[in-house]
């Protein structure tokens, strides 16, 4: 090796960003210091877009391994057979084109915040300045086990990130016969959207009732009842998919066993022709060190986002432990992006971070392909809890099912994709 | 008292708070006390990080997608706008959702969001 390979070689990070492709080593440095987001949904992708938005100075890499991004809201009308996959994909390349944010495609390993890295599975680590986290979730396997072996999950797709598994469990209603069952199982709260399982159950009763009109729906549940908006779906299932869905509060399923279509729950087996078994949820893996309620979830200061267990790292959206009657929301990340993307701004300017945040969110619900419901809430922040906190009076759901919400929610879909992406 | 038992008290109540409102209980039960939150922040941050949260409907900036039925906020008239979010707090005009979260924001914080869009370019 001659000596100016060396050289390069020891050039630190700006040495490591150029083994990295995409990164030119003839970039300079901004004069704001290196943000790295670790995950391009809704909370990282929006993280990404509003810190150059807010300040053109800092210098922001996303690191995503997908190669384009697929929306969880709207993914049960795929399932559902009412939109296509492409109908809820939307490319990551505007972020570059159009807001200067460098895309690295890969999956991040892990966050090192001591030696402020984030490590690659593929590339060379990505030093930082600070890194904002969204991770969204994982599942907890040892409370599903079956479902750990990637052949049983192609058996029985999970379905809850939205991708290959969506079309695969599509796929699987539409082979399966007039007078089949759809088991769903759905995980004790918190979990990632909590409609979605209900909502899943009204696009799949959709499809049948056209297609297949003597199948049946079984939604067992680990709640004691469904787990939002409880008197809009139980209305939805009964006015428009009369006897489809038999619905079973306090049923938790605990294992699967494809060979038999069996669903385990703790009393009693249940079967079924297609198996949509969700597991309990936890922060997004990566984010591992920095869970610190209950094993699960990770904890913030709600001014900066900043990790309770770690300096210089934070982390937005699903993975974290939430405030009271706070959502996990594809929403609820942006708007955490937006607040977490302000306040790194303002730190690495030197400045202070917002202190009176307000966070909205906003999710609507499919009941048929024509029919939607909402819920709503508005939340700011209490200094001397020091957590957010819903404002009273404020927020609420729909007071019954309608056209214009759904064409509302179509709306909201196609606005926050730009607002996330574009 | 050791210093992490209010902390674990807290975590308790914020669950208890979460689990009644994923069951469909009232989110705010007669004996809660109301929050006492942050004075708003109207500094021009703050007024942007406020108006942030109108975008995943009405667009970033107030422009939403091309050809949206969801309404432009930027570049509206002043009046009108405040005028609309009064009426949505106020229960005075009919809506789906913004009735709900106008209620969320003080008569200042909606001037302010008034002024913020209003001053935005078409």
């Amino acid at each position: 090796m001659d000596t100016r390979r060396r050289r390069f070689l020891g050039m630190g990070a700006a040495g490591v960003l150029a083994a990295v492709p995409g990164f030119a080593l003839a970039a300079p440095a901004r004069p704001r210091g290196r943000v790295v987001v670790v995950g391009g949904g809704y909370g990282g992708a929006t993280a990404a877009k509003y810190l150059r938005l807010l300040d053109p100075a800092i210098d922001v890499v996303l690191v995503e391994p997908n190669a384009a991004f697929v929306s969880c809201p709207l993914s049960n009308l795929v399932i559902g057979g009412f939109r296509g996959m492409d109908d809820i994909t939307r490319p990551y390349g505007t972020l570059a084109s159009a807001h200067g944010v460098r895309i690295v495609r890969d999956r991040a390993s892990a966050i090192d915040a001591e030696r402020r890295q984030v490590r690659l599975e593929h590339g060379e680590a990505i030093p930082f300045d600070r890194a904002i986290v969204a991770p969204g979730v994982d599942f907890l396997w040892d409370e599903m086990p079956a479902l750990r072996d990637p052949a049983v999950r192609a058996r029985a797709p999970i379905a809850w990130k939205a991708g290959p598994e969506t079309a695969e469990l599509r796929r699987r209603l539409e082979a399966m016969p007039d007078g089949g069952v759809l088991v769903i199982a759905v995980p004790e709260t918190p979990f990632r959207c909590p409609p979605a399982p209900y909502e899943r159950a009204c696009q799949a009763a959709a499809y049948f009732r056209r297609a297949k009109p003597r199948a049946k729906i079984l939604v067992v549940d680990a709640n004691g009842d469904v787990a939002a908006e409880p008197a809009l779906f139980k209305r939805a299932w009964a006015e428009l998919y009369p006897g489809m869905v038999d619905y079973r509060p306090n049923s938790k399923a605990v294992d699967v066993d494809v060979a038999t279509g069996t669903v385990k729950l703790e009393l009693e087996d249940v079967k079924g022709d297609v198996l949509n078994v969700i597991p309990p949820m936890k922060a997004g893996s990566v984010a591992d060190p920095f869970v610190t309620a209950n094993g699960k979830w990770c904890e913030v200061d709600w001014l900066t986002y900043e990790s309770r267990a770690a300096k210089g790292v934070h982390i937005v959206g699903d993975a974290l432990f939430p405030g009271p009657v706070m959502p996990k929301s594809g929403h609820m990340a942006n708007a955490q992006a937006k607040a977490c993307a302000a306040a790194v701004a303002a730190l690495l300017a030197g400045e202070a971070p917002n202190p009176a945040p307000t966070l909205t969110s906003t999710c609507y619900s499919f009941l048929s392909p024509e029919l939607a419901v909402h819920v709503a809430s508005v939340h700011k922040y209490d200094p001397a809890e020091r957590t957010m906190k819903a404002v009273p009076g404020s927020g609420g759901v729909s007071p019954a099912m309608s056209a214009q919400e759904a064409a509302f929610g179509y709306e909201w879909a196609r606005n926050i994709w730009a607002d996330t992406l574009a | 008292m050791p210093p992490g038992a209010a902390s674990i008290d807290l975590r308790a109540a914020r669950a208890i708070c979460l689990l009644a409102a994923f069951a469909g209980a009232p989110a705010f039960p007669q004996s809660r006390p109301t929050p006492r939150f942050a004075p708003p922040n109207l500094s021009p941050a703050g007024v942007r990080a406020l108006a942030a949260n109108c975008a995943q409907c009405h667009g970033t900036e107030g422009h939403p997608a091309a050809g949206s039925t969801l309404a432009a906020l930027a570049g509206r008239p002043r009046a009108e706008l405040a005028a609309r979010l009064a009426a949505f707090k106020a229960g005075t005009a009919r809506a789906t959702v913004m009735d709900q979260l106008a209620k969320g924001y003080s008569d200042e914080e909606i001037a302010a969001l008034a002024d913020y869009f209003a001053s935005r370019g078409r």
